[in-house]
């Protein structure tokens, strides 16, 4: 094990937030970074090069109850907040000049300044949303809930949505979905401990291709692998589990991870250091932030992935459970990590090798 | 606890499965069994695995189970708990059990206290039960819907003892008269801009819809038809117009209908369809089609052999309405296409379009000379669909949704519309109907449904994900078997026209008369002496004649409804997921 090969080091620290912050997602084609919290805000951050984040915009969002869940569009023109008032809402920014011809292409540093603005309100669960999601084309937009469904909403023009798909398979609180890096595969998981798998049958409605048992409780959070062959599942039970792809269909439990002693809350897959599988961040209720490097067996007669630890921090919002990491999807950012706490604040992390 | 053996959770496919346990059970007060225990609070509720709750006195190693309420269907509608909630709570007003306990305490004939007792079925339990007897004879012929009716009504007259078996399909048929007649009322009410009766208008037949629309979408309430269901002019005609011709009250008859879907027997239970002075339902007793097996299966009856009425001409046995009428377009009650015939011409010109699927689709009628759109229509099934058209009418007609929201959200949609010049409104593809079904398939495959014989193969099985695949067919109903039943629907009925053609349907008066119109007009007739007997009007013709304000009232009485959106009243701590 190549333990500490690699350290996180704190490069920013941006508190704002007036209650517990739940989740955290960057802009994948713009130097944003949006976070959304109990008070019921999304606060967003503009980054340099060098590091250093300001904070340009806090989004009030209107919805009733705490915003769970805020997923940025492949296009990163759009964001999707997923709240406790049951409801789903689609934010554009207003066009930045007024004469309206001056277009988005604006360079690095001079982000455009428009408000945001809800374009739309996808009415349908019953109760809490706790997790938001656009697919890999953009093409659709996930959405789960307290009230056991899986919603499927195909993206419009002029953001109009089509409720493409309700899917009733869980029998408890749908806690997460997650997409498919390559392909319209969606994943939840759910109180119930179990995790879905749903693709469209072209002639239907979607529908659960698989189902991945194992883990003993919640499943709080799903990441796919940047490859798409793996699926990183973390839970209740303390454990993180690496589900590999078998065959088109098929999902078989590779590997399982321990490195936390509460419950892990989120975990986020990034592309990493060349010729790995990439790096694995997961954080939860015992305040640690861990990163795994994930790297098929040396032994090739195994299958199992090797997974080695390379960093990990403790308490890293204080005393508080750390809710949401994400690791940065843009070219050169790929180092960057963030994450917030019940602290209310937003850090973010830069992985370094220790020379 | 006495409810409906045929009522089990995994027997259901109802369009939503219920999200949250009813609450109701926990809101009960349980009589005081110890009274010395009076005074002593440390007593504690426990909750089992099976969701059982039990009283633990501390201390006291002993634990005593807590009865749990007994819901009624009203408390259901009465409550926002759950969405469509009778398939979770314990049904003890209506089931086959409760039919058995009524017929068999019902004093003879001239007996004092006497109930009539009758039964109707709905033409998509015949069609259950047509697929079942069919596919389960590999080699004999298929069953027609007239013979599945005569078999039921042998068992129902010879078996349990009701005195009169009829099928739905007449109510249908007033049903859909009414509902042209309101459509055309609402249409005259929006070219005036007045704003009570709007357009589109949206089939009320499914309670699964109108349940669903009541709890979380009110504003869609006023565009909801009023007329009401074949099931509950069913009612009317059996307890109103047949009670009068047989000298009867309501309450000296005991209504049975057999229908494909639980949700049915929400509707019956509607404050709406009880009469005060007689302290009666017009519906008694709603019973699944899988509810009226079970009653068969307890008899040892069997469906499959013939019995020697059904050979007969349907004339021949004497029945106050005309049975199993045809209206080509859809299994579940043809609304959409009762209105394309009432606005199709020999100028016009009808187009579909399907959007994703069968269970959605588009019906424009055009004027052939001028490209005008003359109406526009969609059929819309399933609650996926049912969201796209709640959103669709919503935006169309500028209702807000009902529910708190991203308050921001009207600015915007303001600013985009004065910002885009207008741009959505052109082309104004607005609907002026939509039949909605709250299930996939529509009626014929309503979770009251019979399920496929055992070893029916499943549509939807790949080698490759077979298990999968069946947990998906027990989920949605098994596509291939919801065909069978559609076919059998159809079987002796006219088959639904790709699109119906006007000759086809057409309005009386006309001159060339084939078996299906002469029952359509025989049926045409009868609806009008109905009209005036039960509105107390003569020298009605026509089923549209506009008639006396009091005659008017009597039609909104008879034929009408009402909804009434509910509001939410759960209390989070009350609510167990």
């Amino acid at each position: 094990m190549a333990a500490s090969a690699y350290t996180l080091r704190q490069i920013a620290d941006l508190p704002g937030h007036e209650d517990r912050a739940w989740n955290v997602a960057w802009n994948p084609t713009r130097p944003l970074l949006a976070s959304c919290s109990a008070d019921k805000t999304v606060r967003l951050y503009h980054y340099t090069a060098e590091g250093i984040f300001e904070n340009v915009s806090s989004v009030s969002t209107g919805h009733a109850k705490t915003v769970r869940s805020v997923a940025w569009a492949p296009s990163g023109k759009t964001f999707a907040t997923g709240s406790f008032d049951s409801n789903i809402a689609v934010w554009e920014q207003e066009a930045p000049f007024e004469d309206g011809d001056g277009g988005m292409d604006v360079d690095e540093g001079q982000e455009p300044r428009g408000e945001w603005e809800c374009a739309s309100l996808l009415e349908g669960h019953e109760t809490e949303c706790k997790c938001v999601a656009y697919s890999s084309t953009g093409t659709f937009l996930a959405s789960c809930s307290r009230d056991k469904t899986v919603w499927i909403w195909e993206v419009k023009p002029d953001a109009e949505f089509e409720c493409t798909s309700v899917l009733m398979t869980h029998s408890q609180d749908v806690k997460c979905v997650a997409w498919h890096p390559t392909e319209e595969i969606l994943a939840s998981g759910s109180y119930d401990e179990k995790i879905y798998l749903y693709v469209e049958d072209p002639m239907d409605d979607w529908y659960e291709f698989t189902t991945l048992t194992g883990h003993e409780g919640t499943v709080w959070s799903l990441a796919f692998s940047p490859c798409g062959n793996y699926l990183a599942s973390s839970s209740d039970d303390l454990t993180i589990r690496l589900w590999q792809r078998v065959d088109k269909s098929r999902w078989e439990l590779n590997t399982t991870l321990k490195g936390h002693d509460r419950s892990i809350y989120s975990v986020s897959w990034t592309k990493g250091a060349d010729g790995s599988l990439g790096w694995l961040a997961s954080a939860g209720g015992d305040g640690k932030i861990n990163v795994w490097e994930l790297r098929r067996n040396t032994d090739e007669r195994k299958t199992s992935l090797e997974a080695a630890l390379i960093a990990s921090v403790g308490d890293a919002h204080g005393v508080c459970d750390v809710n949401s990491v994400s690791w940065c999807p843009r070219e050169g950012f790929g180092n960057l990590l963030a994450s917030v706490g019940d602290d209310a604040i937003l850090r973010v992390w830069k992985i370094e090798r220790l020379s | 606890m006495a409810f409906s053996g045929a009522l089990t959770l995994t027997d259901l496919n109802d369009f939503i499965t219920p999200s949250q346990a009813c609450i109701k059970p926990v809101e009960q007060t349980n009589k005081p069994q110890e009274v010395e225990n009076r005074g002593d609070a440390s007593t504690e509720i426990r909750i089992d695995s099976a969701g059982s709750y039990y009283e633990v006195s501390s201390g006291a190693s002993s634990s005593r189970k807590l009865e749990v309420a007994q819901i009624s269907l009203n408390d259901c509608l009465a409550c926002s708990g759950c969405i469509t909630s009778a398939e979770s709570v314990l049904i003890t007003m209506q089931s086959h059990e409760e039919v058995m306990g009524v017929l068999s305490a019902n004093p003879p004939k001239e007996k004092e206290g006497h109930r009539v007792p009758v039964i109707s079925i709905s033409p998509q339990s015949l069609a259950s039960f047509a697929a079942n007897v069919s596919s389960s004879s590999a080699t004999g012929p298929s069953v027609t819907l007239r013979q599945m009716l005569s078999r039921i009504r042998a068992f129902c007259t010879e078996e349990l003892g009701f005195e009169h078996v009829y099928d739905t399909t007449f109510a249908r048929h007033i049903s859909l008269l009414e509902h042209v007649q309101e459509f055309r009322e609402r249409k005259g009410a929006s070219r005036l801009n007045e704003g009570a009766a709007r357009l589109p208008m949206l089939a009320s037949a499914c309670p699964g819809w109108v349940c669903y629309a009541e709890k979380t979408h009110a504003e869609m309430l006023p565009f909801i038809s009023r007329t009401k269901s074949p099931q509950q002019v069913m009612g009317t005609l059996v307890k109103s117009w047949l009670g009068h011709k047989w000298g009867k009250n309501p309450d000296e008859i005991y209504h049975v209908t057999v229908m494909p879907c639980y949700d049915k027997k929400l509707e019956a239970s509607r404050s709406d369809f009880y009469n005060d002075v007689y302290s009666t339902r017009d519906v008694d007793c709603v019973i699944t089609t899988s509810e009226l097996e079970l009653l068969m299966r307890e008899r040892g009856w069997d469906l499959s052999l013939p019995v020697p009425s059904e050979n007969m001409r349907p004339e021949s046995h004497s029945c106050e309405f005309p049975e199993l009428l045809g209206h080509p377009g859809s299994s579940s009650g043809s609304y959409l296409s009762s209105l394309v015939s009432e606005f199709s011409s020999s100028e016009t010109e009808l187009s579909t379009k399907t959007i994703r699927s069968s269970d959605y689709e588009e019906y424009t009628l055009t004027n052939k000379r001028t490209n005008e759109v003359v109406f526009r229509g969609a059929r819309c099934y399933g609650f996926r669909n049912l969201q796209n058209v709640v959103r669709k009418v919503g935006r169309d007609a500028g209702v807000g949704t009902s529910r708190g929201a991203a308050g921001r959200l009207a600015n915007v949609r303001a600013k985009r519309g004065a910002k885009a010049g207008g741009t959505d409104a052109v082309g104004s593809s607005s609907y002026d109907y939509v039949e909605v079904m709250a299930c996939p398939s529509g009626c014929v495959n309503g979770g009251g449904q019979l399920k496929p014989p055992l070893g029916f193969a499943s549509g939807v099985t790949s080698s490759e994900s077979s298990t999968i695949s069946d947990d998906n067919a027990a989920r949605w109903g098994n596509k291939e078997w919801t065909k069978r039943v559609e076919q059998a629907y159809w079987h002796d009925l006219p088959t639904p026209p790709p699109s119906p053609t006007p000759t086809d349907t057409d309005q009386f008066p006309t001159t060339s008369i084939s078996d299906g119109k002469t029952s359509h007009l025989l049926a045409d007739k009868l609806a009008v002496q109905i009209l005036s007997d039960l509105c107390e009007q003569q020298g009605i013709i026509y089923w549209s004649d506009t008639m006396g304000e009091n005659g008017e009232g009597l039609r909104k009485k008879f034929f009408r409804t009402e909804y009434r959106a509910v509001e939410s009243e759960v209390l989070g701590i009350q609510v167990k997921w």
